[in-house]
């Protein structure tokens, strides 16, 4: 799901660019008002090597096998370091593989970007979810849904940008169930990204909790704030 | 997959010695005057500078040859695709199939952009350490946030990926992934049978579990990696007293006459097929 380059016109790659520079400095921005933002770069720079290396990693739907995104995994782990990571993971799918390209690499970040930002505010959904049940289904169900919004928006993102900026001359009934039937093909492939998620969601939880916390929640102020969890430790 | 971008960059050259920033400048402007090519006649000599450049940086075919391997199929795709669909003059028919002159025009097209885009692209990055790449980015206004990211990320791939492999062979000798993909009950018979296009569960949970462990045993690597260069002054801005040349990047290599020649001609080649877009 990665535009390469040649195949759009430049002004749209421009235009890739130029929505991807603001969301990137807003990311930037969020990152610095940190206490110290450079605590976050170890593990949003490794996320950006697995995210760039998990691509490798098949899962087999017979009789073919797919490919994970993981951008929504980004987003639920690395909040507003997400956009970066993506940025960079895709330069270096670019010139390492060539999966992508440079002249797209605007288009290409803000296709998987600006998912794993709305999927990292879905995946903050956790936090009401575990007020009614418990934490293990809350985290699971926000995974899912991180994962599949992820995957699905930037689905829908890519295909319509292929088709419609396909040289002109195609018909356009063609275009039309073209989009159609490619946006009804990425379903099943975003419920996919969805339990993939939800299943790593849930392993990490298991194993090291500590990747799971989220750096970029509000301090709780008053007592009627806190969490459950958060009041016990109080 | 050779993970190296810049393993020709000890070669020397005429492209090799050339100023970073002013290469950056340079053939990044040739890179996006190539993508705003939008007839067929532009092609040719499109292809011909990406030709000239790359015979110029004395980087070995062979590096090209590897690098074109993946998206390779990509192009594949697009070339056995779009003359089929696109456009309504008909060259030759077979049956429902027709050859169309416009789908073949924008195939020619989209392929050389693609073809060209992308070996100046390596001709870029593959003759100048990825180190002196990162910091001529820096130099033209990456902010440090994004520099730092990308060079730990750069050398996190090698970990990771050599991370990957030592699981997967290690799930390998432990039978998984290897003719069980069939759970067989005492009596010996499958006990789930699989569906097209139903991934196992089972299997599904087994990648997950595998790549979790991908992502825990690197993040403790990176733990380890990130307190060291903390002990060893990262993040803190260097005091007035400390000599701040040792932390700072050098300052970029000043340009010769023989660079600035090198930009203003890949600069006027750049122009000359952004005008030539308006003119053809």
């Amino acid at each position: 799901m990665h535009i390469p380059d040649g195949i759009l016109p430049a002004q749209v790659c421009a235009a890739g660019y130029a929505i991807a520079t603001p969301v990137a400095w807003y990311s930037l921005r969020k990152i610095n008002r940190q206490p110290d933002p450079t605590v976050g770069i170890p593990k949003a720079a490794l996320l950006t090597a697995t995210f760039f290396v998990a691509s490798s990693i098949h899962i087999p739907v017979p009789p073919v096998s797919v490919h994970l995104v993981l951008n929504g995994l980004l987003g639920a782990i690395l909040g507003y370091y997400a956009f970066p990571a993506i940025l960079i993971g895709l330069f270096f799918q670019a010139v390492i593989i060539g999966h992508g390209g440079l002249t797209t690499l605007g288009v290409d970040a803000a296709m998987m970007g600006i998912p794993a930002i709305l999927a990292y505010q879905v995946f903050r959904l956790r936090h009401p979810l575990a007020k009614r049940f418990n934490r293990r289904f809350a985290d699971g169900m926000a995974g899912f849904l991180a994962g599949m919004v992820g995957l699905g928006l930037a689905a829908v993102i890519f295909m319509t940008l292929i088709i419609t900026t396909l040289p002109p001359g195609l018909d356009a009934a063609t275009e039309k169930s073209a989009i159609y039937g490619l946006s009804l093909a990425h379903v099943p492939l975003a419920v996919l990204e969805g339990a993939f998620t939800a299943m790593l969601v849930l392993f990490f939880q298991r194993v090291k909790p500590e990747l799971l916390e989220d750096h970029w929640q509000k301090k709780p102020s008053k007592a009627s704030d806190l969490t459950t969890e958060q009041a016990e430790r109080v | 997959m050779n993970l190296k971008i810049d393993q020709y960059a000890h070669l020397d050259s005429l492209i090799h010695r050339w100023n970073p920033r002013l290469k950056l400048i340079g053939l990044t402007t040739l890179i996006f005057a190539f993508a705003s090519t939008e007839s067929l006649k532009i092609a040719v000599p499109m292809v011909m500078v990406t030709g000239g450049f790359f015979w110029l940086s004395n980087l070995p075919l062979k590096f090209l040859r590897h690098r074109l391997h993946y998206p390779g199929y990509l192009l594949l795709g697009i070339v056995a695709l779009l003359p089929w669909l696109l456009g309504e003059t008909v060259l030759w028919q077979w049956g429902f199939l027709s050859l169309r002159l416009e789908g073949l025009v924008a195939v020619g097209l989209i392929a050389s952009r693609f073809l060209c885009i992308l070996t100046l692209a390596l001709v870029l990055l593959g003759t100048m350490p990825f180190l002196t790449t990162v910091k001529a980015m820096r130099s033209l206004g990456l902010p440090s946030l994004l520099a730092d990211m990308t060079l730990l990320s750069y050398r996190y791939l090698y970990e990771v990926t050599d991370n990957l492999t030592t699981m997967r062979r290690a799930m390998k000798l432990r039978g998984f992934g290897q003719g069980h993909r069939h759970h067989h009950s005492s009596s010996g018979h499958s006990s789930r049978r699989r569906f097209a296009f139903v991934p196992d569960s089972h299997e599904l949970n087994r990648l997950a579990s595998l790549t979790g462990s991908l992502f825990i045993r690197s993040y403790e690597q990176a733990e380890h990696i990130y307190k060291a260069m903390r002990l060893r002054g990262y993040g803190r801005s260097p005091s007035p007293q400390f000599n701040a040349a040792h932390l700072c990047p050098p300052a970029p290599p000043l340009s010769t006459r023989h660079d600035r020649v090198l930009l203003v001609a890949t600069l006027a080649i750049a122009l000359l097929f952004i005008l030539a877009k308006w003119l053809l």
